[in-house]
């Protein structure tokens, strides 16, 4: 415990260097930004500004690119509270009972609620990471190449459970994932592997290009043809940002719940913000006396979901940090980031970088105080820029795509590489395919061969070795329920369609 | 071909089954001793296995019958073909033509997609935007930005 808070004091020294102190602020300032602009998620931003922290010391780039992650699910409740229009995917939920409460006059204790509920457990959050992840990477250091293989696969099979529509499409992606993830040199036989003779497959596929082309490139094509109506802003003047007695009374179970549930879930691969909005959403509804109350303007339905969605922001750096697996796209895009900082994420970076673990950790704190600072008084410059006409911000971000791309290393072809990369983006949204698997394995491609590989030649050949050793065995078989449960969901239709 | 997943299924089918024989050509080992492919090899053909699975799960669904017109019913396709093509010529001279005079154009015709705002408009703004990020980025943020014809 006292260590703990030895470790935080020292994280805090780190944090407050006015280096890092601008970068958090840097960081939740975009975040909130890309939170209130629709159609611009927290996974799109890190892509688009990962280049640009390659100037910058690593472990203000980690504070920043952290701070635009939760600052998203700060950002994203305003868009859901006053146009109905979730900034990004972990902010729907808010929008069933946040919009509802705008036409009520309640809008300001919305998103007054939803601010403070998002500090509170931030904050809360913040104290599990830091007292969970030290015990947990001690833990790691115990496994070996086939316990980080069963959990890289367990990781892959959640997300592709848990990812929007079919789980057979997730595989597949995922599938595609892990081909993209071994282009390039073969770092044990020292041959080229897909890279049909250009240059630029040599060092693999740049995970730069792959996401924002992915997630950036797509977005805009997306939303060029959809028309994107952004005239219904709400336009009567915020007030009351200051809940009141009864708003608090009926928020604080909610937001105390939504954090617990959020960090927890955050942990899980595949789980992230999203899923644990969700089932917030769910159990608040479940325990309120007055359920019908929900989706038209209930306080609980806004603050357990909002403190859920940025507890689970906290809880998805725990893998990261620790075992070096990340739970979503946003962590395998820091992953790759670390990697190129050259601070491989693992049971060992608490030990060999701690001002980098310690570091972040505390300014996801100062960063939910700034967020709560920088969110209620600029609310109404949030309104304004839900205005900016999507004619004239598309170019904007397209611009910043292109010179993303361009300056990892002022290669042309990288430009080209991203832009292949949109386009598939843009198939995959229109085929229905989820993007999140394929950049997770993507990431975890290359650690999968060398787990696999040194797994084998451990055992002498024996693929045996995933069973024998218990961890291993306990993992693959979560990985079998996992990968049975639809199979059994699907034979339970016809038995419904007879009774 | 009238599901879209019918058709995604085929192309993810091939490209998964190439994989895994190409995967072939650069040897996959054994198990004690595992190949350049190795790993390819059994992602690919999981790839071409699960395609199999969709597209024949495909075939059973009765109710879904549009065809892949249907995904771009009601949508601006053109405008995302314009844009794409823009792009890719943006890449194709950006080394010769240079960034400031490539991005001025690129951002005119970007500006234009939607037709909302006036030729002068444009021209302002598309100015305005290319000097501002190239003050950013080359002056500021020291990316070595092509400077092509301009010098």
């Amino acid at each position: 415990m006292i260590d703990i808070l030895h470790h935080l004091l020292f994280g805090l020294q780190v944090a407050v260097q006015p280096v890092n102190l601008l970068f958090c602020f840097i960081g939740v300032l975009i975040g909130t930004l890309v939170g209130v602009l629709p159609g611009l998620g927290p996974v799109a931003a890190i892509s688009l500004l990962l280049p640009a922290t390659f100037h910058a010391p690593p472990v203000a780039s980690i504070i920043m690119l952290s701070g635009i992650y939760y600052g998203a699910m700060y950002g994203g409740s305003t868009t859901s509270i006053l146009v109905n229009i979730p900034g990004e995917a972990a902010s729907v939920v808010t929008a069933l009972d946040g919009y509802q409460m705008a036409p009520q006059g309640r809008a300001g204790a919305a998103l007054g609620i939803s601010a403070f509920g998002s500090f509170i457990a931030g904050t809360l959050a913040v104290v599990g990471l830091a007292f969970l992840a030290p015990p947990l990477a001690s833990v790691a250091l115990k496994f070996g190449p086939p316990e980080y293989f069963a959990l890289m696969i367990l990781g892959l099979t959640v997300l592709t459970f848990l990812a929007g529509g079919s789980m057979v499409k997730s595989l597949m992606m995922a599938c595609v994932g892990v081909i993209v993830g071994n282009i390039g040199l073969d770092l044990v036989a020292a041959r080229p592997r897909f890279t049909f003779g250009l240059d630029i497959l040599l060092d693999g596929v740049g995970l730069v290009p792959l996401v924002m082309g992915l997630f950036g490139i797509s977005e805009v094509l997306i939303n060029i043809e959809e028309k994107l109506d952004r005239q219904t802003v709400f336009e009567t003047r915020v007030k009351g940002l200051l809940p009141n007695r009864k708003d608090w009374q009926e928020s604080v179970g909610p937001i105390l719940r939504g954090s617990i549930v959020g960090f927890f879930l955050g942990i899980l691969p595949g789980g992230g913000a999203v899923i644990s909005s969700f089932v917030s959403y769910g159990v608040e509804k479940k325990l309120s006396r007055h359920p019908e109350t929900f989706g038209k303007g209930a306080i609980a339905g806004v603050a357990g979901p909002e403190a859920a969605n940025n507890s689970a922001t906290a809880g998805a750096f725990i893998p990261l940090l620790t075992l070096g697996l990340p739970s979503n796209a946003v962590m395998a895009i820091l992953l790759g980031a670390l990697m190129i900082y050259g601070m491989p994420p693992g049971p060992n970076l608490i030990s060999a970088h701690p001002q980098l673990f310690w570091g972040t950790i505390a300014s996801m704190y100062i960063g939910n105080l700034l967020l709560l600072v920088l969110n209620l008084p600029l609310i109404g410059l949030w309104v304004k820029i839900l205005k900016i006409p999507y004619p004239i911000l598309f170019p904007l971000i397209l611009l910043f795509c292109l010179i993303g791309a361009y300056s990892l290393n002022a290669n042309v072809a990288e430009v080209g590489l991203m832009i292949f990369f949109g386009l598939l983006g843009y198939l995959m949204k229109k085929f229905r395919y989820d993007g999140a698997p394929l950049v997770l394995a993507m990431v975890l491609g290359p650690l999968l061969d060398n787990s696999l590989r040194q797994s084998l030649l451990l055992s002498g050949g024996s693929p045996m070795i995933f069973i024998t050793r218990p961890i291993c065995l306990a993992v693959f078989s979560v990985v079998l329920v996992i990968l049975i449960l639809p199979l059994l969901k699907l034979r339970k239709i016809p038995e419904e369609r007879i009774s | 071909m009238s599901n879209p997943d019918r058709f995604s299924s085929i192309v993810c089918f091939v490209g998964g089954a190439m994989t895994a024989l190409w995967s072939l050509k650069y040897g996959i080992g054994s198990f004690s001793e595992p190949g350049v492919g190795f790993i390819t090899f059994f992602a690919g053909a999981m790839l071409a296995l699960l395609a199999l699975l969709l597209f024949f799960s495909s075939l059973r669904e009765k109710g879904k019958t549009d065809g892949l017109r249907a995904l771009w019913a009601g949508f601006d396709v053109k405008k995302v073909l314009y844009v794409l093509v823009l792009l890719v010529v943006y890449t194709a001279l950006l080394r010769s033509g240079g960034f400031p005079l490539c991005t001025f154009l690129l951002l005119f015709f970007l500006f234009r997609v939607k037709g909302a705002y006036g030729i002068w408009t444009t021209l302002v703004v598309s100015l305005f935007v290319t000097a501002a990020s190239y003050l950013v980025f080359q002056e500021w943020l020291q990316v070595q930005l092509p400077r092509g014809i301009l010098g």
